[in-house]
């Protein structure tokens, strides 16, 4: 048990939870509105401002990471020892179904606004299964290269091929997971609501789908 | 003002200290935070989520490596000094110029990765973040108990990889600095979004205390470059495991200026992703130390911080510029004839805000009445190493004196000195400072005193005379028998050096009886802020309770380092409105 203190000095303390932000001056000459601001309220979903800035800084983070790879390839291509990666038709269709999967996450999200949540389900499936058939068709044009005898350690171009393909794929692999997991999981009691994980979600979404155009136009301009 | 203590007490459910050792039994609301694992079972506890415990254990991993680090070190220059001396520790490894290789590659890995990066930032950060910017725990709790323990099995993998065969153990060290980086990524995006995100009603960005500053500026640099080099391990274990060729073929140097590569042919391209990362690395293990020295200096002198904001930017400025510098460790490899006056530029830029620094916390502690404790004696020591570290930087960074003075020895004393010892230095410093707040007691400063003043002699008598064995070695100019001559002196010195070695890491011990005795007695500390601060974290009881500011997140009226105008040499504590402020002189 906590020492018997008299609660008017309770009071001179002013709470607000954390998740505010800090932007704002606090009211100088008082202790007002400490006592409403300092009621506890169990399962609030908290402010959402931690998650768009969590995935912005990840977004970057992960960008770096390509980037340094990039910047790996541009320097490794002059070499006289590449041998230049014919890229497989397939990742064109592979791209589009990528591009058609950012089409219909932002539809899963309309229906949200109109508060459709069976409808935004039903596009956010499709997300889904586009994002697993994206992840599948990459694993097929991996096939293919190997059929005509291009492996990972076949030439600095191949490596470069592979590892692109390989960690995006990964990258994308996350996205998938957290497609499903904003899909099955319960709003009544997490600190999240539906909106704002759906939306977190987009950004790192189109984000994934940006890069892969980047790396496809690297890897394509580039050979 | 006591009873405002015992008001804000009263809110983090620790009225009394016996209460604070019974706190396991209170529940605790974390304002909306909570983080999940609230038990009181072993699993929990080790993996807590909870921020205070995680920056515990990442203090207690880096005391585990800095004393194995240390003792790595020792075995190193008795090596050196007396070759033929059977050491017991590597008696059952064969004798190979490569087993030399390994226990420095282990002493480094150790020290930088879970000394360096891990104390100033992970630890002190993640244990004091929250509570300086009033907030109930980081932002995200389970991500933080994921960087804590990639960051363990990091550790457990370098250390496997020393008993490896050669091949072998390079493997695994990639694989757990790859693992490393990972950790550190997400502890980076957790510190970035606390910052940010979390602050309290009134903590405005110019309000923050310098700490703050110092560990967002690192999350940022550590988000960018811990992203290289995760890359760069990837790349490279894609060559070592898979057969790949990121690196590995000579072919691509063909295009290089020959006269510019010294010799064979070197993988210029890991030398770049690396560096890309070690450089910026430097920086990521200075920054939180530059932020320490600077809250403790203005603490001790009863004085706000000399420009405050100039430092701040000059800490930002650290942050960019140290991004940007990768490029001067590559001098002696060969780049482009122009990138090294680009890069000897940027890199002598680093003197703008490193003056701006030493100047403020001069001018500072400049005709103040100082507290000369144990802590501060520490911070000034920083100071010491930090200029003469800095000053053979100078060498460093001039790409035409580079040359002359890159021998081992040298550039071991330089970085040893500015980063190795003046970072140690600074954890010490805020060990001694932030021990009430971590554990509830103070340590014994008699034995801190005596502590310092042997590390301190004992790191100079090291390095300074390394400097000095690192220009000889280069000096090709002397006649022979002058040569012959300082070469027998340089004999002299280097057992000198071992002699100072075996001094300092025994000195250690007075620290490590130091810390373990104040835990173990346990003497309460007289008050909750012996110090007089003014942030956040001494607003409430001594050890932290679990809950922080118990549901109840602090409001902030002023920025970290005002006095309180009509008392002076003062602080204004963050916390307290205005008006009690005035009732409180009164």
């Amino acid at each position: 048990m906590p020492s018997t203190t008299t609660t008017h000095e309770i009071e001179l303390v002013i709470g607000k939870e954390g998740g505010g932000g800090g932007g704002q001056l606090p009211p100088v000459g008082g202790n007002g509105g400490g006592g409403e601001d300092g009621k506890k309220r169990p399962n609030r979903p908290i402010s959402p401002g931690r998650y768009y800035t969590g995935i912005a800084i990840g977004i970057v983070s992960v960008l770096m990471f390509f980037m340094a790879l990039a910047s790996a390839f541009l320097v490794r291509k002059g070499g006289s020892d590449w041998v230049p990666v014919h890229i497989p038709g397939l990742l064109w269709g592979n791209t589009l179904i990528l591009l058609a999967s950012s089409g219909t996450l932002e539809l899963a999200r309309k229906r949200l606004t109109h508060s459709d949540v069976l409808g935004f389900k039903r596009f956010w499936l499709i997300t889904t299964i586009l994002g697993v058939a994206f992840l599948i068709g990459q694993v097929v044009a991996w096939r293919i290269l190997v059929r005509q005898g291009i492996y990972l350690a076949s030439n600095p171009a191949s490596s470069f091929f592979y590892i692109f393909t390989g960690a995006h794929g990964l990258h994308l692999l996350g996205g998938v997971g957290a497609l499903i997991y904003v899909a099955q999981r319960n709003y009544d009691k997490a600190k999240i609501t539906r909106t704002v994980a759906a939306e977190v979600t987009s950004y790192y979404w189109h984000f994934m789908d940006a890069l892969w155009l980047f790396l496809l136009a690297l890897m394509y301009m580039g050979k | 003002m006591q009873f405002l203590r015992q008001a804000v007490r009263y809110e983090a459910g620790s009225g009394n200290r016996g209460e604070q050792t019974a706190s396991k039994m209170v529940t605790y609301d974390e304002g909306g935070n909570a983080s999940p694992s609230t038990g009181s079972g072993v699993i929990s506890r080790v993996f807590s989520t909870r921020h205070k415990t995680i920056g515990l254990q990442y203090l207690w991993l880096s005391l585990a490596s800095v004393l194995v680090g240390m003792a790595l070190s020792t075995l190193l220059r008795v090596h050196t000094s007396w070759p033929d001396t059977a050491i017991p520790f590597l008696n059952g490894f064969e004798s190979t110029p490569e087993r030399y290789t390994a226990v420095r590659l282990l002493h480094g890995s150790l020290m930088v990765f879970f000394v360096l990066t891990a104390a100033p930032q992970l630890g002190f950060g993640n244990f004091l973040l929250p509570l300086q910017i009033g907030a109930g725990e980081m932002a995200f709790p389970t991500l933080n108990c994921l960087s804590l323990w990639l960051t363990v099995a990091s550790l457990a993998g370098m250390t496997a990889s020393f008993f490896q065969p050669l091949s072998r153990g390079i493997d695994l060290w990639l694989i757990s600095a790859a693992i490393f980086s990972l950790g550190a990524l997400f502890s980076a995006l957790n510190f970035c979004v606390t910052i940010i995100a979390l602050r309290t009603t009134g903590m405005t960005l110019p309000r923050m205390p310098v700490t703050v500053w110092a560990w967002f500026v690192n999350a940022i640099l550590s988000m960018l470059i811990f992203s290289v080099l995760l890359a760069g391990c990837t790349a490279i274990l894609s060559d070592r495991l898979l057969g790949s060729s990121f690196f590995s073929t000579a072919a691509f140097l063909a295009h290089e200026p020959q006269n510019l590569v010294r010799q064979g042919n070197l993988p210029l391209l890991w030398q770049r992703l690396f560096w890309y990362f070690a450089q910026a690395e430097v920086y990521v293990a200075m920054l939180p130390c530059f932020g320490i020295i600077t809250h403790l200096v203005a603490t001790f002198s009863r004085k706000p911080v000399w420009k405050e904001r100039l430092v701040v930017l000059a800490i930002c400025g650290l942050g960019v510029i140290g991004f940007c510098v990768w490029g001067y460790h590559m001098f002696a490899t060969g780049m482009n004839p122009y990138a090294p006056l680009v890069f000897s530029v940027l890199a002598s830029s680093l003197g703008i805000p490193a003056t701006v620094l030493l100047a403020s916390w001069l001018v500072t502690l400049w005709d103040a009445r100082i507290r000369f404790n144990t802590s501060l004696l520490f911070a000034i020591g920083f100071i010491s190493l930090f200029i003469a570290g800095g000053l053979s930087g100078i060498f460093l960074a001039r790409h035409d004196l580079a040359r002359a003075a890159l021998s081992e020895d040298f550039v071991i004393g330089h970085f040893h000195l500015v980063m190795g010892v003046a970072a140690t230095f600074a954890i010490l410093a805020g060990l001694f400072f932030w021990f009430p707040k971590l554990f509830g007691c103070r340590m014994n400063e008699t034995l801190g005193k005596t502590h310092f003043w042997l590390t301190f002699s004992g790191v100079y008598c090291i390095f300074m005379p390394m400097h000095w064995m690192g220009l000889l070695t280069q000096s090709s100019l002397l006649p022979g028998a002058q040569r012959t001559a300082l070469a027998s002196a340089g004999a002299s010195v280097r057992t000198l050096v071992t002699v100072a070695t075996i001094w300092t890491v025994g000195a250690q011990l007075l620290f490590v009886a130091n810390f373990f005795s104040s835990l173990l007695r346990r003497k309460d500390v007289e008050t909750d802020n012996p110090w007089g601060a003014s942030t956040l974290e001494w607003s409430i009881a001594s050890p932290a309770p679990p809950g922080n500011f118990g549901g109840q997140a602090p409001v902030v009226y002023r920025g970290a380092y005002e006095l309180a105008g009509t008392l002076a040499e003062e602080f204004a504590p963050q916390h307290l409105a205005p008006e009690l402020l005035v009732q409180k002189a009164q």
